[in-house]
């Protein structure tokens, strides 16, 4: 039998910790699953050849594009706002559980994942800074 | 026409207990001829979609253990940096010898692994193991219900800085390749850390989503994010895996693993003979 002391089922804090990681799994993967789908529609009503380059999808990177895009239900637009969106998700499971083991007093863990963050974090500024 | 290709590579994903980058990377390669660094790029966001769908039903059942999955994440995230950077210079060819060696890798350990956990639960073995320092002040422990065995199991991991390294060997896999390294951190966790394999991978499942989340950063920032790529990928994928889990509890194990086998071995070759190709342009006979 294992003499380890704390081997039990999950605690109410621990149960909060679970439920606000599958609300935001859920939440993530529904709405970003209906912009795909909505942007695969809009494409396949009006479709157009896209080139298969990095230079086309650069351009779109520009706030004026992506505010016109999304406001004239641009395809592109929306498959890049769905993308964003499911990336973000798992980002956002980790900022929430950082959030979560806080309020729950396990610091220890808040830490564990708040390194976690900073790696993503560190991963945002390679990208910014040019390393491509 | 990739909608299908994707639905039918999450689906044999799902099928087969792997993530669909392992499939669906092969298929957009050698199916549709686009270059590797694009079908990883969009094969990382794909993985996204999969361990949200699988993650979260694993997270509502409690079999995930966040706290190893957390300090798992270190590792894998930082491995998926690594590999997504050497993926934006190596050349193709090379990734795709890489690719051919890692499927090779997971057809071998699909027949070399064992599930001995029966035995174990009903043990009660995985309730007894020694930790070591790391894993004590970590505090890690957990305790699933096991409906196959209708019981509770209780477990007390160990061997975390093993755990960790092979963690970030499968983050750099996920980075350079564009899979989910779900194989490597359930192998890990369940030979080397006494992690019950149904914890393996729900917790695999879960950390493999933030994993392609970082490669899938930089690739965004690099512009090799292709949308109409990545969206019937990640839509035909997601569809997939869910309609592969509900048939994979109706199929015998047996004729999976040959399945597997077979799609490794055909997959395999293609990449290698498309790598010599690029490189050397050499053809070799097609199988199919």
């Amino acid at each position: 039998m294992s003499n380890h002391p704390a081997v039990t089922a999950t605690t109410k804090a621990e149960d909060k910790i679970y439920a606000d990681v599958y609300d935001v799994l859920m939440a993530g993967m529904v709405i970003s699953n209906i912009l795909f789908v909505a942007g695969l529609a809009f494409a396949l009503i009006h479709p157009h050849f896209i080139p298969l380059t990095r230079a086309y999808v650069l351009r779109n990177y520009q706030w004026d594009a992506i505010v016109h895009g999304l406001a004239s239900f641009r395809p592109i637009t929306i498959m890049m706002a769905a993308t964003l969106l499911l990336i973000l998700t798992p980002v956002s499971r980790v900022l929430i559980s950082i959030y979560a083991f806080h309020a729950g007093g396990d610091h220890k863990y808040m830490i564990v994942t708040g390194i976690v963050f900073v790696v993503i974090v560190v991963t945002v500024l390679l990208g910014l800074l040019g390393l491509r | 026409m990739l909608v299908v290709a994707a639905v039918v590579a999450g689906f044999f994903g799902a099928l087969l207990g792997v993530g669909g980058g392992i499939f669906i990377v092969p298929v957009m390669v050698l199916m549709f001829h686009l270059p590797m660094k694009i079908a990883v790029a969009a094969s990382l966001v794909s993985v996204i979609a999969t361990s949200n769908a699988g993650g979260s039903s694993y997270v509502d059942q409690r079999i995930t253990n966040l706290r190893l999955g957390m300090f798992l994440e270190i590792a894998t995230t930082i491995g998926a940096l690594s590999g997504s950077v050497l993926a934006l210079y190596l050349n193709d060819w090379l990734m795709l010898v890489i690719f051919a060696a890692m499927l090779a890798y997971m057809g071998y350990a699909a027949f070399a692994t064992r599930n001995v956990d029966d035995a174990r639960i009903a043990a009660n073995d995985f309730a007894r193991a020694h930790q070591d320092r790391l894993s004590a002040y970590l505090d890690l422990h957990g305790s699933y219900h096991d409906e196959a065995a209708n019981r509770t199991v209780d477990y007390v991991v160990t061997g975390a800085p093993l755990g960790a390294s092979i963690a970030y060997l499968a983050g750099l896999a996920s980075g350079l390749l564009g899979v989910g390294g779900g194989v490597l951190k359930v192998s890990a966790m369940n030979n080397y850390m006494n992690v019950p394999m149904k914890v393996a991978v729900g917790t695999s499942k879960l950390m493999i989503g933030v994993t392609a989340a970082v490669g899938s950063i930089l690739f965004f920032m690099a512009g090799l994010i292709h949308f109409y790529v990545v969206a019937p990928v990640a839509v035909g994928t997601t569809l997939g895996a869910t309609a592969g889990t509900i048939v994979m509890n109706r199929l015998h194990s047996a004729a999976l693993k040959w399945i597997f086998a077979a799609l490794i071995v055909y997959l395999a070759y293609g990449m290698f003979a498309k790598a010599l190709l690029l490189r050397f342009s050499v053809h070799l006979p097609a199988l199919a």
